[in-house]
């Protein structure tokens, strides 16, 4: 993890004198850790972490510390002492009623500073939609996609026209590394929560409130993130990637991207994906009543958009990394991957059973593998 | 006098009130010493329950892509263990230890409206055996114990799972707010002669705290659980953001609960330790105002800090710092009562019953609760914290490591005076050292695998994440908290039969209810005891070490003149029981009411019971026969 491991030997005395969690974990290349940040967010939620907790700390070992002695010293008097009838001391009371509110005062100073920090929206920051849906994230990069035809704009003021399309994905959020991102939080249905530890802390994301969290990613890199709020059934199951990447990779990735896919290659798995491409464009296949490919005739608008599926970090909302083998189980089973999905209501095991055959299913894949988005992929962190 | 006393295991009945015996006893009982027990018994009933599904849990994440459980079934696990665990097992046994020791802690021979008491106990148990009846009707509530909108409405959540978390919470809600108000007025009024306020125990201190934050807190909730019912049945949309409604709202009004919810939980048990550790100490209580007012300082604090619950929410960073701010401020008071506890054990004669370990347990592990709390209460932090297992560490801290050995502290203490057997004290002692460290076993790692990330309330993980070890230990370290618990059954069970009779005062104690027989007999007290001190006991058996800061007490020449009351025992009734069944009758119809017939017919016969039971209840207050003891 090179130049921003923690100190060690910080970290062994934290977790020698019992406040070890968020050492041990600040030691670790862990993958979602909280304490190994990348981004400006979470580092400076770090940087103001390390104060508070040295502050608990002492005042841990100081009161647990008077707690033991105060046990042990006093454990063993001969039976039917009388000690002496002390009712109290108000200026000691005085005095630890204030020493509280000081340690409190600080870290509230600290706080403050750093919420400020926090919630700095820069203007120049790339504006981003992420869309919390059951049990998946949508990203929405306005005006990123592909050029519209002005003569199809309805808005009686020509400026207002946007020039682009929004550039679409799913389940991956493509960055810049080095320019805030200020990422517009929303949720179609239930509640949601957008957390990306590495980079940043949490923020909900709520139907019929719009959120903003801003961050910048320090350093190229695939970062994984998490829905943490509960949100039904597949909650645990729904989590996504954000790929960091140099702005001149991520102006590579936004050219590409915006241009509808063509099929490449010959196939994987032994499948066609020109068959495969028609199957999924089969109004009787079900595929295009929720799902968008830019550029052909799938324009559902429920579930994920799937152009340029096999640039995809990972299947089904990051429940398994992406491959050819992987999309075909998740296809044939996805009822017993991912339980509650909403695609495997529609598409039960009977009704894929009735519809799809196994080559049907391989030319599907082949089709949906086909569609690639050439970047060079950032370690993952 | 008629009343024989320090018959070890069988109290004296009160010659001219028919108690009828075995279970129509109980049944019928308005005795605040027998609803007390009721009110504990059932209350370690739901624990062991919540216990199980905590165990299940435990195994479900004990290794990483585990399929043992189903995660709707899980999600249902973790709805009921957070419910029950609350509502239905800390909140009910704080409540029980109130019912039975509050009266004979202020020398009154019952709580002040002992057939609301009844009704409130079997309301309690009723809601909880409603909620429970969800599980073979169709399936729990699956959406968390918090049930933030709109995940709880029809389109996301169709099992009647919601509803009857709904109606099960809004019984025992009624039984809360009730007996809330019982507590008010028996504390308040029904105090023996001299027994000020600044005499008062601190157990009762705490109990009359909690009596008030409860009347101001419930409401929140009962009202946001009525909308949402009406959401869900007829029509509205408070909660639809679709439709106008607002789901931030929920949140505000359930937090607006949950969190001075939080010291409903814990300041009872601040009272317990408050009155063990000077009695194993043998000092008074150091600081008696500063901990009596923390409690209150506590109590007030708890309804200005909800919002730190919703840190993410975006509410702004001037309304987080706010709430950050008064989140903060609460570690005044707490650490002033931490200070004080340890204070009375400094230069005392400590004697380490597994009452005052359990005591000292409760300081040592509320203390680790508290700072990892301070940590969630700087909203910037508690963006990555909450949500993840960071904050399950914290709750169980603060409410395991807290409330629950608060209550073993409370229970190994006064069990002596409810049975008149005492609790095996070795079994006890190997007991607590079983449980503190199972219980830092299952939790403390918790910590850990919160901060590398692992989000809550998701029943599968992946391997890789650094998440599997620690996982495995807190599940080892859960069974061997069951082990613990299963322990303490077994004592209870044998002591019950074989313990050694305790006498009236086996501790050395200071306070009235060791002044009369273990168990007291109905009435409590032959003769309404005179107060003069904060230590009447106390300064009775030590006279020459009696007094408070003022000096020593002095006989008030005004008591000298006390006439003794009558001995006025309320009849016994089955009317609270018959309301409590009439008001559960008519929420199953409420619950059903999507089916009609089902639906009137249960409402009918609910209301019927209720107004049969109002009747009655009116003519039971003719029933009661004063006799005379002297």
């Amino acid at each position: 993890m090179g130049t921003r491991h923690r100190p060690s030997v910080r970290g062994m005395l934290f977790a020698a004198l019992a406040f070890g969690a968020l050492a041990l974990a600040g030691c670790s290349t862990l993958p979602a850790s909280t304490l190994d940040t990348y981004g400006d967010h979470a580092r400076r939620i770090y940087e103001l972490l390390v104060p508070i907790a040295w502050m608990a700390l002492a005042v841990f070992l100081v009161v647990e510390g008077a707690l033991i002695y105060t046990v042990l010293r006093y454990r063993r008097r001969a039976a039917g002492t009388m000690p002496r009838q002390v009712h109290g001391n108000t200026k000691v009371e005085i005095m630890w009623t204030i020493a509280p509110a000081l340690i409190v005062v600080i870290i509230s100073v600290l706080t403050f500073r750093t919420q400020a920090a926090n919630s700095q929206m820069p203007a120049d920051a790339l504006q981003v939609r992420a869309i919390g849906h059951q049990w998946w994230f949508e990203f929405r990069y306005p005006e990123q996609g592909a050029e519209l035809d002005p003569a199809d704009c309805t808005k009686s003021d020509p400026k207002e026209c946007p020039k682009r399309a929004d550039l679409v994905t799913a389940s991956d959020l493509y960055i810049p590394v080095g320019r805030p991102v200020t990422v517009q939080l929303e949720a179609a249905d239930v509640m949601h929560n957008f957390w990306v530890p590495k980079l940043a802390g949490k923020t909900y994301m709520i139907p019929g409130k719009i959120n903003y969290l801003t961050f910048t990613a320090e350093q190229a890199g695939i970062y994984r993130a998490v829905c943490a709020e509960f949100c039904g059934e597949a909650h645990a199951l729904m989590r996504f990637r954000v790929i960091a990447l140099e702005q001149a990779e991520y102006d590579s990735w936004v050219a590409q991207h915006r241009v509808a896919p063509v099929i490449g290659g010959n196939g994987v798995l032994g499948g066609d994906p020109n068959r495969g491409k028609e199957l999924f464009l089969n109004a009787r296949n079900l595929c295009i009543t929720c799902h968008v490919i830019d550029g052909t005739g799938a324009k559902g608008i429920v579930g994920p958009n799937l152009s340029y599926y096999g640039s995809r970090q990972t299947i089904a909302a990051g429940i398994m990394p992406y491959s050819p083998e992987n999309l075909e189980r998740w296809l044939k089973h996805g009822y017993e991957l991912k339980p509650g999905n909403l695609m495997s209501r529609v598409l039960t095991r009977d009704w894929i059973a009735a519809n799809l055959t196994d080559q049907d299913i391989k030319d599907l894949v082949a089709y949906l593998d086909s569609m690639k988005v050439s970047i060079a992929s950032p370690p993952a962190r | 006098m008629a009343i024989a006393q320090g018959h070890v295991g069988h109290a004296s009945a009160p010659p001219a009130t028919h108690v009828p015996a075995g279970l129509a006893g109980w049944l019928s009982t308005v005795d605040h010493k027998r609803i007390g027990i009721i009110y504990m018994l059932a209350a370690f009933v739901f624990f062991i329950i919540g216990g199980i599904e905590a165990l299940l849990m435990r195994v479900q994440l004990g290794t990483p892509e585990n399929t043992f459980l189903t995660p709707d079934f899980y999600n249902q696990l973790f709805t009921m263990h957070g419910t029950t665990m609350i509502f239905l097992a800390v909140m009910p046994m704080n409540v029980g230890l109130g019912n039975y020791i509050v009266p004979l802690m202020i020398g009154a021979r019952d709580m002040a409206f002992p057939r609301l008491n009844a009704m409130s106990v079997w309301l309690f148990i009723l809601g909880g055996l409603m909620l429970y009846f969800s599980f073979f009707a169709g399936g729990a509530p699956n959406m968390g114990w918090f049930a933030y909108a709109p995940l709880t409405q029809k389109p996301y959540s169709p099992t009647f799972g919601v509803d009857y978390w709904i109606l099960g919470l809004l019984l025992t809600g009624v039984a809360s707010i009730a007996g809330a108000l019982n507590f008010i007025v028996t504390i308040l009024n029904m105090r023996a002669p001299g027994l000020s306020l600044n005499r008062m125990p601190l157990f009762v201190w705490m109990q009359l705290v909690v009596a008030f934050i409860l009347v101001f807190a419930f409401p929140a909730l009962t009202v946001a659980q009525i909308e949402l019912l009406f959401d869900r049945h007829f029509g509205t949309r408070f909660f639809v953001p679709s439709q106008g409604g607002d789901a931030v709202l929920w949140q505000h009004l359930f937090w607006f609960f949950g969190h001075p919810e939080v010291y409903i939980l814990i300041l009872p048990v601040m009272g317990i330790v408050s009155e063990t550790l000077p009695t194993f100490s043998r000092k008074p209580i150091f600081g008696y105002a500063f901990v009596a007012f923390s409690g209150v300082a506590i109590g007030f604090l708890g309804f200005l800090v909800w919002a730190h619950h919703m840190f993410g929410v975006g509410l702004g960073p001037l309304a987080n710092a706010f709430f950050a701010g008064a989140s903060f401020l609460i570690a005044v008071p707490t650490g002033v009562k931490i200070f004080n506890w340890i204070a009375t054990m400094y230069d005392g004669a400590l004697t380490l019953t597994t009452s005052m370990l359990y005591s000292i347990g409760f300081i040592a592990m509320f203390i680790i609760g508290g700072l990892s709390g301070i940590t969630l209460a700087s909203p910037p932090v508690d963006l990555q914290q909450t949500d993840s297992y960071y904050v399950v560490a914290h709750l169980h801290y603060v409410l395991f490591g807290g409330s629950i050995l608060g209550l073993f502290a409370g229970i190994f203490y006064w069990f002596p005076k409810v049975s008149g057997r005492m609790l095996d004290e070795r079994l006890g002692k190997v007991q607590f050292w079983l449980m503190m460290i199972s219980f830092n076993v299952t939790f403390f790692p918790m910590h850990i695998i919160g901060t590398d990330g692992m989000p809550r309330r998701i029943y599968t993980y992946e391997s890789g994440m650094g998440w599997d070890l620690w996982n495995l230990v807190a599940t080892v370290g859960s069974f061997l908290m069951a082990a613990s618990v299963l322990l303490f059954l077994w004592n209870l069970m044998v002591s019950l039969r074989r313990g050694a009779p305790a006498g009236n005062d086996p501790w050395d104690a200071a306070t009235l209810e060791w002044s009369v027989s273990s168990p007291p007999p109905v009435h409590n007290f032959d003769q309404i005891p005179v107060v003069q001190s904060r230590r009447p006991l106390w300064d009775h058996k030590y006279p020459e070490h009696a007094g408070d800061d003022h000096g020593a007490a002095a006989p008030d020449p005004l008591l000298a003149g006390f006439e003794q009351p009558a001995i006025h025992l309320p009849s016994p009734t089955y009317n609270p029981l018959i309301l409590g069944v009439g008001l559960t009758t008519l929420f199953f119809g409420i619950l059903y009411s999507s089916i009609p017939p089902l639906s009137i017919s249960l409402a009918i016969a609910g209301l019927a019971l209720v107004a049969l039971a109002i009747v009655g209840w009116v003519r039971d207050s003719h029933k009661d026969s004063p006799y005379a003891a002297h």
